[in-house]
């Protein structure tokens, strides 16, 4: 893949996955608490886990048990009438109640990014996508506006758009759930982020297009250090990409572990209950007995 | 819908003051104390106990033919609003249904009646048909339409191609099933909107038609005729004009309002601000508790 | 390519019921002239009573152009379409209604969101079918009941609009709606892609218990974990043409076609990771030779 060797900047000299687990932690949530204003109900009660560059974290459970809540909080981007009641965030050792928004401009993108469901939600209709990529290239990287293109088709051939100079010129409405989905993706990692937060970012894709993008994500972790946080209903996705893994359900986490033993080997009921379902409708129901011969 | 309106203040304020002109216009010729069209040597008279709102130049009692002219000018708006209801709506929500040429046919006259001049055209009709206020209003509907063709157009384009639409026709539904069940209900809200602001509209129309003499024969009253008529003595009463032209503005300011009432209650932000209210009463009712949601 | 189902011989010999779909040959295109795109090409593919059989195929394959040609809201090119032994190939619109109307095929959405209209209770939307079909809303109303508790709603929801439930309850609400007229097929286009794992295994077994219960289900999904976790057989679309038909067991297990062994080893799954990007590189370029 041409596109993590060529343009990376010489000054951004980077620990790399090589680091030991005593790098700092790109991102680290501390028993973090959500409310919900309105109601005065807590929603998320107490999530911690650390992030540390090449390290990925996935999150698994039902919807509504505060898996994207934690993420959005994670960004400093909690809907209306929701806020962090307890516990902290740190990002590159930075409380990010203290950031102030210049702040959060320069370390979002850049430090830290996101990807989340119902992409069409995240481009502005009336722009070109490729330009929109291109802009966090050039205010992102300094790069010049020809430069930022060269990037931004790079970028959309890394998501395996099959005409990335097409898809350059399109807009938002001529493209696919699908399509959308990688545009906003290879928009999420046009800044080299450090750690890169993924919200059933694959859901909606096929099972080919998912390969390829699951095989970007692990390239990027294992070249740059890109940190990863996974949060898939699809538990096979998780299991294939995270070192570690929290079982959330009704905001509290049932489970935390390293991947391995918390799929292999789970200990709390729901976890188990989740296992189960995936056995039964996934492909592991007709895959497990050939593995296992 | 009607209940939704209503539980705004602004709907109530606007419901309550179009009763009260659509009571005028009911009653107004019986409420009148003298006879509107008798003329007397009294001209130009300030307002006093037997003339409450003065006297005109020819004599004639104010008030009363304030009240009387009451009903020819909201019969007049409403016909207006009503003949760009008929001739709009229907090929409005047809021309999604019913093919190509038609719907090729319905846009062009749309544009067509929308860049002649209205009052040539009025004018020109009036030629034809004759001067009633009724002709005038049917020119004066039609030359409107256009705005209830587009906007009954658009909101049908909206629903046609959604999955519930299709879902209904997989099960077997007829055209006319779709636009009963599902269309009309979508199209009724924006052409709720269209039809308040069409009356505001007609008003201001009639008036200025009968301010120009067309529409209705001078010696019958109408709130533009008086206003058109007192203005020509205002140096005499600068006060005269103001009577008509304060109904026309209230009934205007009213219909207007009604109108923005109806916009807040329907559409997708307006329609849980409205039924939060009942749902919220439902719940307390049957005990049933309220789901967490929005966690997404 | 052609299928035998279990139960059918295409020799006719058997007395095994008529096939709840049969599709033979299936040409569809769109466009004309230039612009002219074949959406799919010679297809063939039974459904017997009671099966439930798996579509799969990703965006641009044809699985939707399928489903809608078989809905007759797609006309065909060329080949034939039987539905419950009717031959549905030349209908016109008029006897695709009342076809319709008898309520023996029904259609699940992808998107709960939209499926149901916003503006009718959870009850309207449910026995609309049944309205359609002339029931009067007393005897309606009863039904609405049983099949909400059969997809495991409560009544409670009757009263409520779309905009009140959630997309898992609205999703149980559209197959309820799709069932009310005791369907003999049901054809569902991604039913579960739109929903989180509880939700969407809770749809999963509504639909087996239709299977067990004699109703024939074709299930498109791009997403072969449901479809092998439901489907008794599969169909693997490939760019407009059907480039496998199999059991579910062996179509996952021992993927013949280039393409099925593409889609199945691009899944990753618990415990196996999935193909290499070299492996799916090598079956890319044997498809494309």
């Amino acid at each position: 893949m041409t596109l993590l060797s060529q343009h990376t900047a010489p000054e951004q000299t980077r620990t790399v996955a090589t680091a030991g687990p005593s790098a700092p932690p790109v991102l680290a949530v501390r028993d973090v608490r959500i409310s919900d204003r309105v109601t005065e109900r807590e929603i998320v009660r107490g999530v911690s886990f650390e992030l540390t560059p090449g390290k990925a974290v996935g999150i698994v459970g039902e919807s509504g048990s505060g898996k994207t809540l934690t993420c959005r909080a994670a960004l400093g981007i909690l809907p209306p009438h929701f806020e962090v009641t307890g516990g902290s965030v740190e990002i590159d050792g930075t409380d990010i109640a203290t950031l102030t928004p210049p702040q959060w401009a320069a370390l979002r993108g850049s430090t830290i990014s996101a990807v989340f469901q119902d992409p069409a939600s995240y481009l502005n209709p009336s722009i070109r996508v490729g330009a929109q990529i291109a802009e966090v290239v050039r205010v992102k990287k300094g790069l010049k506006r020809r430069e930022a293109r060269h990037r931004a088709v790079e970028l959309l051939r890394a998501v395996r758009l099959s005409d990335p100079e097409l898809v350059y010129g399109q807009y938002t409405y001529e493209l696919s759930g699908g399509m959308l989905q990688r545009v906003l993706i290879a928009a999420a990692i046009a800044a080299d982020p450090r750690a890169l937060i993924a919200d059933e970012a694959t859901t909606a894709l096929d099972v080919t297009v998912q390969a390829e993008i699951l095989d970007l994500l692990a390239e990027l972790r294992e070249r740059s250090g890109l940190a990863l946080v996974v949060v898939s209903h699809d538990l096979a996705v998780v299991a294939h990409l995270c070192d570690e893994v929290l079982v959330m359900r009704q905001g509290e986490v049932v489970e935390h572990g390293p991947t391995r033993a918390v799929l292999y080997d789970p200990q709390h009921e729901y976890t188990r209950l989740l296992i189960a379902e995936h056995d039964q409708y996934g492909l592991e129901k007709f895959l497990t007995p050939k593995e296992a011969s | 819908m009607v209940r939704r309106v209503l539980s705004l203040t602004s709907g109530r304020i606007a419901v309550v003051i179009l009763a009260v002109i659509a009571l005028l216009a009911i009653l107004g010729p019986w409420l009148a104390p003298q006879d509107p069209l008798a003329t007397s040597d009294n001209t130009l008279a300030a307002a006093s106990g037997a003339h409450w709102l003065g006297t005109d130049y020819l004599g004639r009692d104010v008030f009363s033919r304030l009240l009387d002219g009451s009903r020819v000018s909201v019969l007049g708006s409403l016909e207006v609003a009503l003949t760009a209801l008929a001739v709009g709506v229907v090929p409005g929500i047809l021309s999604v249904y019913l093919g190509r040429v038609f719907e090729w046919l319905t846009l062009r006259l749309a544009d067509t009646l929308v860049a002649l001049p209205f009052l040539l055209f009025a004018v020109a009709v009036i030629a034809l048909l004759g001067n009633g206020l009724t002709q005038a209003m049917l020119v004066t509907g039609a030359l409107v339409s256009p705005l209830f063709y587009r906007v009954s157009r658009a909101a049908t384009l909206a629903v046609a191609r959604s999955p519930y639409v299709e879902a209904a026709l997989i099960s077997g539904a007829s055209t006319g099933w779709v636009v009963r069940r599902h269309v009309w209900v979508k199209v009724l809200p924006p052409i709720a909107v269209a039809l308040a602001q069409t009356i505001g509209v007609g008003f201001v129309i009639v008036s200025s038609l009968t301010f120009l003499g067309i529409g209705v024969q001078p010696p019958a009253p109408t709130w533009g005729g008086l206003l058109a008529s007192d203005l020509g003595y205002l140096s005499h009463q600068p006060w005269a004009p103001v009577p008509p032209a304060l109904l026309i503005m209230v009934t205007v300011w009213a219909s207007n309002l009604l109108a923005d009432a109806i916009r807040d209650v329907s559409g997708e932000a307006g329609r849980t601000l409205a039924d939060n209210r009942t749902v919220r009463a439902n719940r307390l009712g049957k005990g049933r508790p309220v789901p967490a949601g929005g966690a997404r | 390519m052609t299928t035998t189902p279990p139960g059918t011989d295409t020799s006719g010999h058997t007395v095994a019921p008529e096939p709840a779909l049969e599709v033979t040959g299936l040409d569809v295109h769109y466009g004309r002239g230039r612009r002219r795109h074949h959406a799919l090409r010679g297809v063939s593919l039974s459904v017997a009573p009671g099966e439930t059989v798996g579509v799969i195929g990703e965006t641009g394959s044809g699985k939707s152009t399928l489903a809608r040609a078989a809905l007759g809201l797609v006309r065909a090119s060329a080949g034939s379409v039987t539905v419950g032994g009717e031959d549905v190939t030349a209908y016109g619109n008029r006897r695709w209604r009342a076809l319709r109307r008898r309520g023996v095929v029904q259609y699940v959405f992808q998107d709960p969101l939209r499926s149901l209209d916003p503006d009718l209770t959870i009850e309207d939307s449910l026995i609309e079918p049944l309205l359609i079909q002339g029931t009067g809303r007393k005897e309606a109303a009863p039904l609405a009941r049983s099949f909400l508790d059969r997809v495991r709603l409560s009544e409670d929801l009757l009263g409520r609009l779309p905009g009140e439930l959630s997309g898992g309850q609205r999703q149980r609400v559209a197959v309820a709606r799709a069932l009310i007229t005791e369907p003999r097929l049901v054809i569902l286009d991604e039913p579960v892609s739109a929903l989180d794992s509880a939700n969407r295994v809770q749809v999963l077994e509504i639909l087996k218990e239709l299977g067990a219960a004699g109703v024939a289900l074709v299930l498109i999904s791009h997403d072969l974990g449901s479809v092998a976790g439901t489907a008794d057989r599969i169909a693997v679309l490939h760019r407009g043409e059907l480039v496998e038909t199999g059991a579910a067991r062996d179509v996952i297990n021992e993927p013949r076609h280039a393409y099925t062994r593409l889609l199945v080893g691009s899944a990753p799954t618990l415990r196996t990771a999935p193909a290499s990007r070299a492996e799916r590189e090598a079956l890319r370029a044997l498809l494309d030779a």
